[in-house]
């Protein structure tokens, strides 16, 4: 499974949007030039129509104007939507990935942390689409400006030029730091939602003996934990801002004073002057923006870490898998009476074939209409009728078409226990494996759903195979013969009737 | 999602709790505020005392005048930061707490709901409001106060230095703010749908993934992982398109604010002109204003956005508040004295309008054991979970000592169902749950009673062992073991047990029955079973078909009777393959 994880999703997620990243950069780029081209437009047309008084000039500029504001305004749009869309694009694959990943057969991963990483560091991780333009347009209008400090003052210009890596580097020795305390934050709202989806999850049996209090209680304990944490998170923060605006603030007062002095000495002019602190004023952005950039990075290296761990998740050992102990005949209906863990031998028959269809113990009904959930669209009423599901869908008006709400959670156990043995009987695969299919119905239907299941799979001349792991009487009455294993060794074998007259132990194992 | 969603609260409600909450933290509000004035301040500072520079230096002074200047910069830049630092901090703060106490709110009331709201709504959306949601609402409050203080401050500025050269020039550059007020009017009300379409979205999203998690092994089963990725995939887009639709709109938005711009700029320009030509204005005032109009597109602009991020976090706001508006039925506080259980001609019917309960009327004396058989789908659960008071019925009332359910203490009754969880944590404090106050040895000898303290203590470290989801895995019959535990913990007088042991599914089911025998020593039970040897050791036994009692009695004079529990016990028994069962459906409840 780790095959197809990229070793850096972050070098990936460059790549894989490279074409918006770079029109969009560009364009937001020429918005920028533009941008600072209008406090030169302002000075043009002061000086060439406010100050001549030619109406003719005004009309002109002002038009001018207009043009420059139309390109600007054209370039943001297009350039920022590129952009956007390529942050979109990354977040919703980061997303299905994760959601592929934990889908997938036999990976483990705990839920509620799930979801926050489908989320918020999916979200977090695409920003660095947003960050990346920002970046390169604030070191552009950095080398900009200093080419055009150089042209003045070469002194001035190499204090930028040098003084913005020496700044950068030394801000980045936080990231470390804010990586390690972003990746707690995260960790730790992980469990507070892994904790959240828990209690919900088991909000009935909690209710049932008034465990709310406490839960609440203990929900409460982890949201203070999270609080706690992301403020510990958020001082890092505050502290590494207060250092990056102080040196940013100082580099570009400092190359003013530095530009005053050679003024006042007497080494540039000052409408230079002027212009130096005009770019030192307009440097002030970029160098907050290069300041900030080792922080946001950070944060977003935490959040793709956390997605790099569950892509890379790797799956449980799967060594006992695929060796099924005990092969029905072609057409044969064969009941399995195990002790002591009935559920871990119906999973060896998961080996992954399309011909097996292994029916979970706790089936799940999904969020859609009952015909939705039975997986067939043709006619079902025989596997209704097998299942004695058909008075499920006979008590709603609207029948197949009813609804189940979040897991079929307004369902009763017996109603759901029977839809879904009604959709594996529909699936009519050719070895069906049930565990315990009738534990939440009552004895008569059980009797039903015994005689349906074998006049539906085992018509004479049909080949199909079933396996019905359980101790349920009524069942095994139906098969064709019963195997006994205790500790995975078969102990007896014959026909219920046989059995249940011969061997006690196996009348103490069924006869309740 | 089907069915009723949770409710959004109104913007009005949203806005009245958000200053509630704002009144309660007013000293954190103020020094914030405070905290972020000092930032706003010491950013201005440089500016002016650039101005100064050139001033000294067209003056001529000497260089030593720079001296003052730059301790102000450096000044200014070492408060700015430090000021900066603790606005981001306190802002963090104080939204952080907010949102804490908003979540752990949600989530207890959440936790009281009835189990058939979350049913209906999705539990997923509820879990993205309190995660996802949370942390949208975090990332735009961080942003939110210290921009508005830092850009407002920045706007006066500029606005009191143009009226300050001029008071015609003043009113040409206020001449355009019409515009941006009409680009506000004309984005607000289209983004806000788009918003709260994407938090729906993003929750739909959510819902689906948890849907999906949780059946893992039915959607292996089926190998419905493809169907499960698109249906996920298809809500991820929705919320995706949601996203970019809003963002589309922002920059016609944006487009909208440079236009103000321009025509604020342009119409300064004209005005000077016009002034200059007329005398009233000097050439260098007409530059100035049009220099402070421009240093306005800024902050002007940085306000405006505000705004949208104000909308945004005001719809994952609006979700969190709104779980808060449902109502939660008060805690009742009367212990009856004598706990006998009566239901009193008991209707119910769902949603859809199909009865499933008419006229119930049971009784269950004080420390008897009853139990209620019928067929599945009979209404035996709907019985159950009115007499525990999860369900409220249409008509007619459950009494415990003459109290109704709603009105008894916590803890008075109590009920153990099919639906087993197995809490995350540690063992002792999953059966903790029902008591938190409970010592060890109290969970101890819990466990023992219910037969389960033999495996409990075998495991690697004992009571201490990590259960649940992401712990050690319990078989069926262990998980509704620790359910009976916790109600033994509990100690209700009323125990309710819904088919408590019939998930275990075979071998384990005789010893659950032993365990729930046990647990229920003592108290009123009402017992819903399927597995009729627990009828047969029930003091009484009721019969339940289509929503109505149809026999009671013991089991032995029920078995002579020839009725319908005969026929369900000889079933049970195997004796006979009952051919017609007696479940014709639709017309029996009318």
């Amino acid at each position: 499974m780790s095959r197809d994880v990229p070793p850096n999703i972050l070098r990936r997620a460059l790549v894989r949007n490279r074409w918006r990243l770079v029109a969009g950069s560009l364009l937001v780029g020429l918005h920028q030039g533009c941008e600072a081209l209008v406090p030169i437009a302002i000075g043009v047309i002061v000086d060439h129509a406010v100050a001549t008084g030619s109406t003719g000039r005004l009309i002109l500029w002002i038009a001018a104007l207009a043009g420059l504001f139309l390109v600007l305004t054209a370039a943001y749009r297009t350039g920022a939507r590129q952009i956007m869309r390529a942050i979109a694009d990354e977040a919703h694959l980061l997303r299905l990935e994760v959601a592929a990943k934990v889908l997938d057969p036999r990976a483990e991963v705990r839920t509620g942390d799930v979801l926050t990483i489908s989320a918020t560091d999916a979200d977090h991780t695409s920003y660095l689409l947003d960050y990346i333009p920002r970046i390169t347009g604030a070191l552009t209008a950095t080398t900009v400006s200093a080419v055009g400090l150089c042209l003045i003052s070469v002194r001035l210009g190499l204090v930028v030029l040098i003084g913005t890596p020496l700044v950068v580097l030394a801000l980045r020795r936080a990231a470390p730091r804010i990586t390690h305390r972003v990746a707690h934050r995260q960790e730790v709202a992980g469990r507070a939602s892994s904790l959240a989806t828990d209690l919900v999850t088991g909000l009935r049996p909690m209710r049932g003996i008034g465990g709310q209090d406490a839960a609440a209680a203990r929900y409460r304990d982890v949201s203070r934990e999270s609080l706690r944490v992301t403020m510990a998170a958020a001082r890092t923060q505050g502290t590494f801002l207060a250092a990056s605006t102080t040196v940013s603030t100082m580099l570009a007062g400092g190359i003013a004073i530095l530009a005053g002095w050679s003024a006042l000495t007497g080494h540039i002019t000052v409408g230079q002057l002027v212009t130096v602190i005009g770019l030192a004023a307009f440097l002030a952005d970029p160098f907050a923006t290069l300041a900030t950039a080792p922080g946001w990075i950070a944060s977003v290296r935490a959040s793709a870490d956390r997605i790099t761990r569950v892509l890379r998740s790797t799956p449980v050992a799967a060594a006992a898998r695929g060796q099924a102990p005990l092969t029905p005949l072609d057409g044969e209906c064969v009941g399995v009476v195990v002790t002591p863990d009935a559920a871990a031998f119906t999973e060896l028959f998961e080996d992954g074939s399309p011909d097996v269809l292994v029916v979970p113990h706790h089936p799940d009904l999904f969020t859609g209409t009952i015909r939705e959930n039975l997986l067939r669209g043709g006619p079902v009423e025989d596997a209704l009728r097998a299942s004695a599901a058909d008075d499920v869908v006979a008590a709603h008006p609207d029948g197949l078409d009813h609804e189940i709400s979040e897991r079929g959670a307004a369902l009763s156990g017996g109603q759901r226990q029977r839809l879904a043995l009604a959709r594996a009987l529909l699936a009519t695969p050719a070895m069906l494996v049930l565990q315990d299919p009738t534990t939440a119905v009552d004895a008569v239907t059980e009797h039903t759903i015994a005689r349906g299941i074998r006049d539906l799979r085992h018509r004479p001349g049909s080949r199909l195979r079933t396996l019905l792991v359980t101790t349920s009487p009524a069942l095994l009455a139906v098969t064709d013969r019963v195997v006994v294993l205790r500790g995975g060794i078969v102990v007896a074998t014959g026909t219920h009737e046989l059995l249940a007259a011969t061997d006690p132990d196996y009348r103490a194992a069924v006869l309740r | 999602m089907t069915g009723a969603a949770l409710p959004i609260a109104s913007s009005a409600r949203t806005c009245a709790w958000f200053l509630a909450r704002l009144r309660e933290h007013k000293l954190e509000v103020a020094g914030t505020a405070a905290a972020g004035l000092a930032a706003a301040t010491s950013s201005v500072v440089p500016v002016t005392a650039l101005g100064r520079l050139v001033d000294l230096v067209r003056a001529g002074a000497p260089p030593r005048a720079l001296l003052p200047i730059a301790f102000l910069i450096a000044g200014a830049a070492l408060l700015g930061g430090v000021a900066g630092g603790v606005t981001s901090v306190l802002v963090n703060r104080l939204a952080e707490r907010i949102l804490a106490a908003l979540r752990e709110q949600t989530v207890a009331v959440a936790l009281r709901l009835p189990a058939t709201v979350l049913d209906r709504a999705g539990r997923g959306d509820l879990l993205s409001r309190v995660g996802a949601d949370v942390a949208a609402v975090g990332r735009a409050a961080a942003d939110v106060l210290p921009t508005i203080i830092s850009a407002s401050l920045l706007a006066a500025l500029s606005v009191t230095a143009m009226f300050g050269l001029d008071w015609r020039l003043g009113l040409a550059g206020l001449a355009a703010l019409p515009l941006y007020l009409l680009a506000l009017r004309w984005y607000l009300p289209r983004s806000a749908p788009i918003y709260a379409g994407e938090r729906a979205a993003v929750a739909s999203r959510s819902q689906l993934l948890m849907e999906s998690l949780q059946g893992v092994r039915t959607v292996h089963a089926y190998r419905l992982e493809r169907r499960h990725l698109d249906r996920i995939e298809e809500a991820s887009e929705r919320a995706r398109e949601m996203s970019v639709g809003v963002f589309t709109l922002f920059t016609r938005f944006v487009g909208r604010i440079n236009r103000a711009e321009l025509a604020s700029l342009a119409t300064i320009l004209v005005a000077g002109f016009w002034f200059v030509r007329a005398g009233w204005v000097s050439v260098g005032e007409t530059a100035a204003a049009a220099v402070l109009i421009h240093r306005l597109f800024t902050p002007v602009s940085e306000i405006l956005y505000i705004f949208d991020e104000i909308q945004e976090a005001g719809a994952g706001l609006a979700r969190l508040v709104g779980v808060g508006t449902l109502p939660v039925a008060p805690v009742g506080t009367i212990v009856p004295v004598v706990p006998d259980l009566t239901l009193d001609g008991v209707s119910f019917g769902y949603e859809s309008g199909v009865p499933v309960l008419g006229e119930v009327v049971l009784r269950v004396a004080p420390g008897e054991r009853v139990a209620l058989v019928g067929s599945t789908g009979a209404g035996k659960t709907t019985v159950a979970s009115i007499a525990a008071g999860i369900l409220r019925p249409v008509s007619g009332t459950a009494w415990v000592g003459g109290v109704p359910v709603d009105q008894l203490a916590p803890g008075v009754v109590a009920i153990v169902s099919q639906e087993t969880h197995v809490f995350a944590g540690a063992l002792i404090d999953d059966v903790r749950l029902a008591r938190p106050s409970a010592t060890e040895s109290e969970v101890e000898s819990a466990l023992d009673t219910v037969g389960a303290l033999d495996w409990v203590m075998r495991l690697p470290n004992g009571m201490e062992t990590l259960v649940g989801e992401g712990g050690r895995p319990l078989t069926s019959a262990q998980a509704q073991q620790l359910a009976l535990a916790r109600l033994v913990l509990l100690d209700p007088q009323v125990a309710i047990l819904d088919e408590a042991t019939a998930e275990a599914g075979s071998a384990g089911a005789r010893q659950l029955e032993e365990s729930a025998m046990a647990a229920t020593k003592g108290r009123t039970t009402l017992l819903v079973a399927h597995r009729l040897t627990q009828a047969a050791t029930a003091d009484r036994v009721v019969v339940l078909e289509h929503g109505r009692v149809v026999e009671e009695g013991t089991h032995d004079d029920l078995v002579t009777a020839g009725g319908r529990y005969a026929e369900l016990w000889s079933a049970w028994q195997s004796r006979s393959r009952v051919a017609s069962p007696l479940r014709t459906c639709g017309d029996v409840m009318s």
